[in-house]
């Protein structure tokens, strides 16, 4: 990781370092095309409890790396350990919010919440209930029998964000969850997000390409390149939250990151 | 403006006043081809005899059809799920597909006599096909995230095939119930006219040798209505299983 440079401005919200780890992780995919690297030589540790953004044009591996973080995908070199274990399948530890929602569109809001539960076994009404638990957490009690195709967009990814807490996940994924949202409402579930965030012991790896929205959230940003797809900078924010984006600290830490996304390596 | 379904009538109305003028215009001979109201006549005269043969034609095709359900939509679903089964049966049933079930009539009487079992196992083929060919088309049409969302939830095989790859089917499969049942309903007609004692298609062929032509409409009548009906109940089903979709898939203004 020679080229990636840190800025650290300030303290490290706790926990163990060793809570993720990425090691030397490399991935490459055969296309009819030829041969993609969509990652190289991938080195992140993360600790418990740290609210860490991947930023980046679209193309430089981010969904593949939060894929093989999260399971779904077998790393072509190297490995990723989740509290020193190798992650070879999906883990019990974490969750995945997808950018489209993922909600299965025949069922409804209360079954597609509890469908984790389900999944992991849990008895019908003892996931019912948890699920209305967590739509009230995220603002939709009242909307559990409706079918997705009822709601606005906004609570759709509100859905798929409860439904990825119902397991109590030490690990949160998630793949450009507000692109599809207008500004609005984005900022909405931003603030949302982080105040579900701060209540819990959970690390969140946020792919964004949005700088403001890196800056909006997390503690640390994780710049990426593409061609091949690989860490350029991995960028601490010790801003106090709320942020506010007006502050010319926020402008200073903005025009830093995008001088970052810009510059070739 | 939304247009009624009610518009649906107006053809057929058209054509049997058209008919009726005609016949009694003489403008052909009324005997080889009767008109819409000594047609009525038969089902005042004989409902009992339609009410027979109808339901032993029914009762058939429920039988056939029923049966390639139960085996072909599971069969698509695993089809659809297992790549390796597809390469296995791919070129299979493009092929037995395009076998008219006519032309198995023979070997069916061969096999079976006359009776109900050839009728029954050709409903059963007619209406396999397009059963398992829009199950798996279902399955296909299942999005890439969701199927992220079962394994990162880390569902298993079986729920992953109950909750997601058989509902997400679920409009294909009524597609495919559709042109299963029509499929099915005409086959048991041909079928009859060869095969059994009984039946709507058994009763036009022998009213062809009492020369009832006024008896050969009224079961040709019962088969189309009949038809329709089905078609509309199959519609209807779907509409109250696939209720999730609205809004979801266009409509036709
Ligand atoms: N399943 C796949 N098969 C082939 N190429 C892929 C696949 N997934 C991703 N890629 C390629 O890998 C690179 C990184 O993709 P991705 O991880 O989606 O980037 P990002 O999320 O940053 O936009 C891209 O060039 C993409 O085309
Ligand atoms: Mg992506």
């Amino acid at each position: 990781m020679s080229a990636a440079e840190t800025l650290d401005l300030g303290v490290t919200r706790g926990g163990d370092a060793r809570f993720l780890q990425c090691a030397t992780l490399s991935k490459t995919f055969d296309t009819r095309t030829g041969i993609v690297e969509a990652l190289r030589k991938i080195e992140l540790d993360v600790p418990l409890g740290e609210f860490v953004c991947f930023l980046g044009a679209s193309g430089c591996g981010k969904s593949t790396l939060l894929s093989i973080i999260g399971g779904l995908e077998t790393p072509s070199a190297g490995q990723v350990l989740l509290n020193g274990k190798a992650i070879v399948k999906p883990s019990p530890d974490l969750s995945f919010v997808f950018q489209d929602h993922g909600l299965f569109p025949w069922m409804t809001v209360e079954q597609n919440c509890a469908f984790s539960l389900k999944a992991s076994g849990m008895g019908r009404a003892a996931r019912l209930a948890k699920a209305r638990e967590y739509l009230a957490l995220v603002g939709l009690q009242g909307f559990g029998t409706r079918f997705p195709h009822e709601l606005s967009g906004g609570m759709k990814q509100r859905v798929g964000i409860a439904r990825a807490l119902t397991t109590d996940p030490k690990l949160l994924l998630m793949d450009e969850p507000f692109g599809a949202l207008d500004a609005q409402t984005r900022a909405n579930l931003q603030q949302e997000l982080l105040r579900i965030w701060s209540g819990r012991q959970a690390t969140v790896l946020f792919v964004t390409h949005s700088i403001d929205e890196a800056l909006i959230l997390a503690d640390r940003i994780v710049v990426f390149h593409p061609r091949p797809g690989r860490i350029r900078a991995d960028v601490r924010v010790a801003l106090p939250r709320p942020r506010d984006i007006h502050a010319p600290e926020f402008g200073a830490m903005a025009r830093e990151l995008e001088a970052l996304l810009q510059t070739p390596t | 403006m939304r247009a009624s379904r009610a518009l649906g009538l107006v053809p057929i109305l058209v054509l049997l006043l058209a008919w009726q003028w005609a016949a009694s215009a003489g403008l052909y001979a009324a005997v080889l081809l009767p008109p819409p109201l000594a047609v009525a006549q038969v089902f005042l005269d004989e409902p009992a005899q339609l009410a027979y043969h109808m339901m032993a034609s029914l009762t058939r095709v429920a039988i056939g059809v029923g049966w390639a359900f139960v085996i072909a939509v599971p069969l698509g679903l695993l089809i659809g799920r297992y790549h390796w089964l597809d390469m296995l049966t791919d070129w299979s049933i493009q092929m037995f597909r395009s076998f008219p079930p006519i032309s198995l009539i023979p070997l069916a009487l061969l096999f079976f006599g006359i009776g109900d079992k050839p009728a029954v196992v050709l409903i059963f083929i007619s209406a396999f096909w397009p059963l398992i060919i829009n199950t798996i088309f279902g399955v296909r049409s299942v999005e890439r995230t969701l199927l992220r969302v079962a394994k990162s939830s880390r569902a298993g095989e079986w729920l992953i095939f109950t909750d997601i790859m058989l509902p997400a089917s679920l409009p294909a499969i009524f597609t495919g119930l559709r042109l299963a049942i029509g499929a099915g309903w005409l086959t048991v007609v041909t079928a009859e006219m060869i095969a059994v004692r009984s039946g709507l298609g058994y009763m036009i062929l022998n009213a062809q040798m009492t020369f009832r032509s006024d008896l050969i409409i009224a079961g040709i009548l019962v088969i189309g209505v009949v038809g329709l009906a089905a078609d509309q109940g199959v519609r209807a089903l779907r509409g109250y299983l696939c209720r999730w979709q609205e809004g979801l898939t266009a409509s036709p203004e």
